[in-house]
């Protein structure tokens, strides 16, 4: 046996040589990075799938290579706040707290986009109809199986199973749980009372889940599953959603039309370049009620002020094109939104 | 028990013997049991892990660099993973091997028995510091404030690597006779060069083995570089001072995603760390076996 | 690693009462740095954790350590250990509880029972699984584990022995407690059963013989002489998996399912110390935050410390026992 051990043992360590070499000629045949400069940046997951479709095209443009690391609206805020990073980004506008802590940065507009609220229900192919009211009774823990009469009522004719509902939602600080909460907040006086508005809340049932790609994997996974997300991502995942109801009666879908519906609820971007398009008036009748603007977050002084100014530029110019963003159903920013933003982004200086 | 009932005298030759024979079958069939269900699982894991890897293995992966939220079925692999990996392990073994000799050094060659224990209690609570905490500590210590790097990350991995190193070397300086070092004495060698061309020469192997069975130990560390190397691009870099993704954290990130693509490059990417670690583990059990037998002079 | 004691049997007087040359100085004043500078670096790794978590320590003082809270909603912040120390402890002493006979039966067999073909094997078996790295145990988990545990075994238990407040409703994906405890006690298989084999193989045959002349059966001879000699190294290897098990994040995390509260079910998610902390920390948006996840990584600390003190203790007592106890087990 000592021989064969032996023999072996010589094989391992020849074949784990073998296999360093190969691993390091592959990877110096990949690209590398012969890039002039990096622009570093972390946060929102929701605007995520949009910002990874701009890393080659700004390489292209101008040798600069775009580095984006999706760990949450608050881990962004949180990372541009030490500036471990160049730019950080948030669906959830700073609060002034965040901003003295930030110390010299400024909230610039650059996505605008909605936040599915999808669903995991096999052998129910026909598009349901959800209402805000329900939806927060849902979260709540209030309604808990699929063929709850609440549900039920909106979905007439449709066979409910009596399959359990399980919660997915965000286990970190997310600005698409913002979104979310802003919108139940508005369409119930007690989640709103018991719960609020935040990029994370005391969720009283659900499975946490880590990042947008998180959620949707709990849903994807769970048969019974509501969870919410950057519609994107149900796309990505072949996820049904819900059409919602909005304030005129009408069911509406996370798409161009009712996202850009829903942003010209609020053309004027506040002081701090915030806006706030969560469930708009009746008279917006084809509005999807849970859209949002997502902010990029960038210090007024900064060492690499030319290439942030040459990325942020193009990002919310070149970057809003339809092949950039028609297919993850973002909608290019509004002409005032675009005029605020550009103004702000030229106030970054070294 | 007395001899007499031991070996089942006339009194007690049908009770006791019967009855203790089965107790003895009983056992002995609990025991098979448990190490059959002990091995059934362990053959499923590996087994498991085994085949998906392999089936998804492709030379992409580490040729090709990561594209997120691919809209097209453009190819993409790892790559910037493994060259992470190559850098950062490679610096941590840097790090930790001339530190973890110097300290067995100096236990073995200089230090009187308290230090000795001392010492030796210092590398065992080192060594049983879990991965997070001395992930939190690099980062207290380093990256608040100032950012992220391939460094920062191989110094964390390098503290994880330093009790091995160290414990190795120190057995294997133990083995060497003490015969050697008086005779290069007598010579008129003097004590430092004795110690640096005559005795550590002797234990290079021992020194290689413990150096690779550390390496394979953190060549799979995720925890400590999700605090010092997680923020990276998609681009194959070998720059140091940059953040670098690295294999086990892009296994982690992976894992969590709800595409199965992404799990088929996990798998596979799994598959190539536990080949690697396997090897390098079996390959630094034969130059220990092989040069124990050396340094003892059979 | 075997447990064996790490001071090797002296083999060097110190270099006293000679002239002192300026390369033995200049060697050993580096040599000795680098001794000094793994002490430091202990040192400073607590003191750096204690500093880290002090404005949660500050703001919580010890209530934190029993408070089952985690609120990080700004203007409600509000956070608490006590749930994340009852998941590492639950875990860990139930994956504990799963690993050790099977691994104990795995060592004995080995040593004892196995004919002499299936060493091998089975030792390049075990040896593989430790090879495999956590993050990769956890990714079969997800994708694997959970899912099965889920779909055979949480749903019967639960519509048998769904009275039991223990087998709640089965989790969601099959992430939870019960899918994480099975994660664990796989890692920590391996290592005590080697350890456990080391130590079988260790007992001086004359013994086990002796006893077997006597008339002994095998499992008397086992309860009678390889246990009692072996009890030491045996406390020590289970208490060295129960630190592993406690400090395990990465695959814990995985599998886990993450929650603030404490439940009954097995079924139902949680988080660990460890888990908490991988999980959290990137996108931890306050200072409170921070220095509370820091808190978390100062308990877990403190807990690893202890067994793996006591195991040391356990150590060193068996080694003055049994005299110096370097075998040649290559």
């Amino acid at each position: 046996m000592p021989k064969l051990g032996t023999s072996i043992r010589i094989t391992s360590a020849v074949a784990a040589a073998a296999l360093l070499a190969v691993v390091v000629a592959g990877t110096a045949g990949a690209r590398t990075s012969h890039k002039l400069s990096t622009i570093s940046g972390a946060g929102s997951t929701f605007v995520s799938p949009l910002v990874a479709q701009w890393i080659s095209p700004l390489g292209a443009a101008y040798g600069i290579e775009l580095q984006y690391s999706p760990i949450g609206s608050g881990g962004g805020i949180a990372a541009i706040t030490s500036r471990t990073v160049d730019f950080g980004a948030s669906d959830a506008p700073l609060t002034p707290d965040q901003f003295s802590a930030c110390n010299g940065c400024e909230q610039i507009p650059w996505a605008l986009g909605g936040t599915a609220i999808m669903y995991n229900l096999p052998g129910v192919k026909n598009l349901l109809h959800m209402d805000g009211p329900t939806l927060a009774k849902i979260f709540s823990g209030q309604i808990s199986a699929w063929n709850d009469p609440g549900i039920a009522a909106l979905n007439k004719g449709v066979n409910l199973p009596s399959t359990k509902i399980t919660i997915a939602h965000r286990s970190d600080n997310s600005g698409t749980t913002y979104n979310l909460t802003d919108y139940l907040s508005s369409v119930s006086p007690s989640w709103s009372s018991q719960y609020g508005k935040g990029v994370a809340v005391n969720w009283p049932v659900g499975v946490g889940g880590k990042g947008s790609s998180g959620v949707s994997a709990i849903v994807a996974s769970t048969p019974g599953a509501i969870g919410y997300a950057d519609v994107a991502f149900a796309l990505q995942n072949h996820l049904q959603y819900f059409a919602m109801k909005n304030n005129s009666g009408k069911y509406t879908t996370p798409g161009a039309r009712g996202i850009l519906a829903a942003a010209t609820s609020d053309q004027k971007p506040a002081a701090d370049n915030s806006l706030s398009i969560v469930n708009p008036p009746k008279k917006f009748d084809n509005a999807y009620p849970i859209s949002t603007f997502t902010y990029v977050i960038v210090p007024l002084q900064s060492k690499n002020a030319t290439d942030l100014k040459h990325f942020l530029f193009w990002a919310v110019t070149k970057g809003q094109a339809g092949q950039y963003t028609a297919k993850l159903r973002f909608v290019p920013l509004p002409k005032s939104v675009l005029v605020v933003a550009e103004k702000a982004i030229s106030k970054i200086h070294s | 028990m007395s001899a007499q009932q031991l070996t089942g005298g006339p009194d007690f030759r049908t009770n006791h013997l019967v009855r203790r024979k089965r107790v003895n079958m009983g056992m002995e069939a609990l025991a098979w049991l448990a190490a059959a269900i002990a091995i059934a699982i362990l053959g499923i894991v590996v087994w498991s892990v085994a085949r998906k890897g392999w089936s998804e293995l492709n030379l992409d992966l580490i040729t090709k660099n990561p594209i997120p939220f691919s809209l097209t079925n453009a190819p993409q692999g790892l790559s910037n993973a493994f060259a992470g990996t190559l850098v950062i392990v490679g610096l941590a073994t840097l790090m930790a091997l001339p530190v973890g000799i110097l300290i067995a050094v100096y236990l073995n060659e200089f230090a009187p028995p308290s230090i000795r224990t001392g010492i030796g209690l210092i590398l065992d609570i080192l060594a049983g510091v879990p991965a997070i905490v001395i992930g939190i500590f690099v980062f207290v210590l380093l990256v608040s404030g100032s950012g992220q790097s391939a460094v920062k990350g191989a110094f964390s991995l390098a503290i994880l690597m330093l009790p091995f190193v160290a414990r190795t070397t120190i057995e294997v300086l133990a083995l060497v006779p003490n015969s050697l070092r008086e005779a290069s004495l007598g010579l008129g060698i003097p004590a430092w060069r004795t110690t640096l061309s005559i005795v550590l020469p002797r234990a290079i192997g021992g020194i290689v083995t413990g150096t690779v069975l550390a390496v394979a130990r953190v060549a799979g560390e995720t925890a400590p570089l999700l605090f010092t190397s997680s923020l990276v691009g998609t681009q194959t870099s070998w720059n140091p001072s940059h953040a670098l993704q690295t294999v086990p954290v892009a296994i982690f990130e992976l894992s969590e995603s709800p595409d199965p693509k992404d799990h088929a490059r996990a798998w596979a990417a799994g598959f190539i760390l536990l080949v690697f670690i396997l090897f390098a583990s079996l390959s630094a059990r034969w130059l220990a076996t092989r040069h124990a037998r050396k340094i003892a002079g059979r | 690693m075997s447990a064996a004691d790490v001071t090797a049997t002296p083999t060097r007087r110190p270099f006293t009462g000679r002239r002192v040359r300026f390369g033995d100085a200049a060697l050993q004043l580096v040599a000795g740095g680098a001794a000094l500078g793994a002490t430091v670096l202990v040192g400073l790794i607590i003191w750096k954790v204690i500093d880290g978590s002090r404005p949660s320590i500050s703001k919580y003082g010890l209530g934190f350590v029993t408070r089952v809270a985690w609120n990080p909603v700004v203007g409600h912040e509000l956070y608490g250990a006590g749930s994340f120390i009852f998941g590492t402890l639950i875990t860990s002493f139930f994956a504990l509880l799963i690993a050790t006979p099977l691994a104990l039966g795995v060592a004995l067999f080995l040593t004892e029972l196995a004919p002499r073909w299936i060493q091998a094997p089975v030792t390049a078996l075990v040896e593989t699984l430790a090879a495999v790295p956590s993050v990769v145990i956890g990714l079969w988990g997800i994708l694997v584990l959970g899912p099965a545990l889920r779909t055979n075994i949480e749903s019967w238990l639960h519509s048998a022995f769904g009275w039991i407040p223990l087998f709640g409703p089965p989790s969601a994906a099959g992430a939870s407690i019960f899918t994480a405890i099975v994660v664990l006690s796989i890692m920590i298989l391996p290592i005590v059963s080697s350890i456990s084999r080391e130590l079988f193989l260790g007992v001086p045959p004359e013994l086990k013989e002796g006893a077997l002349a006597l008339g002994t059966t095998r499992w008397e001879m086992i309860r009678g002489v390889v246990f009692p000699y072996a009890r030491g190294g045996i406390a020590a290897a289970l208490i060295l998996g129960l630190g592993r098990a406690m400090g395990e994040a990465i695959a814990v995390t995985q599998v886990i399912g993450g929650g603030v509260f404490i439940h009954w079910s097995l079924f139902s998610g949680g988080d660990t110390l460890g888990s908490k902390i991988a999980a959290s920390y990137q996108g931890a948006s306050t200072d409170l935050q921070s220095a509370s996840l820091i808190y978390l990584g100062l308990i877990l600390l403190v807990l690893s410390l202890i067994a793996n003190i006591a195991a040391q203790g356990i150590v060193r007592q068996v080694a003055k026992k049994h005299g110096v106890t370097r075998g040649g087990h290559a």
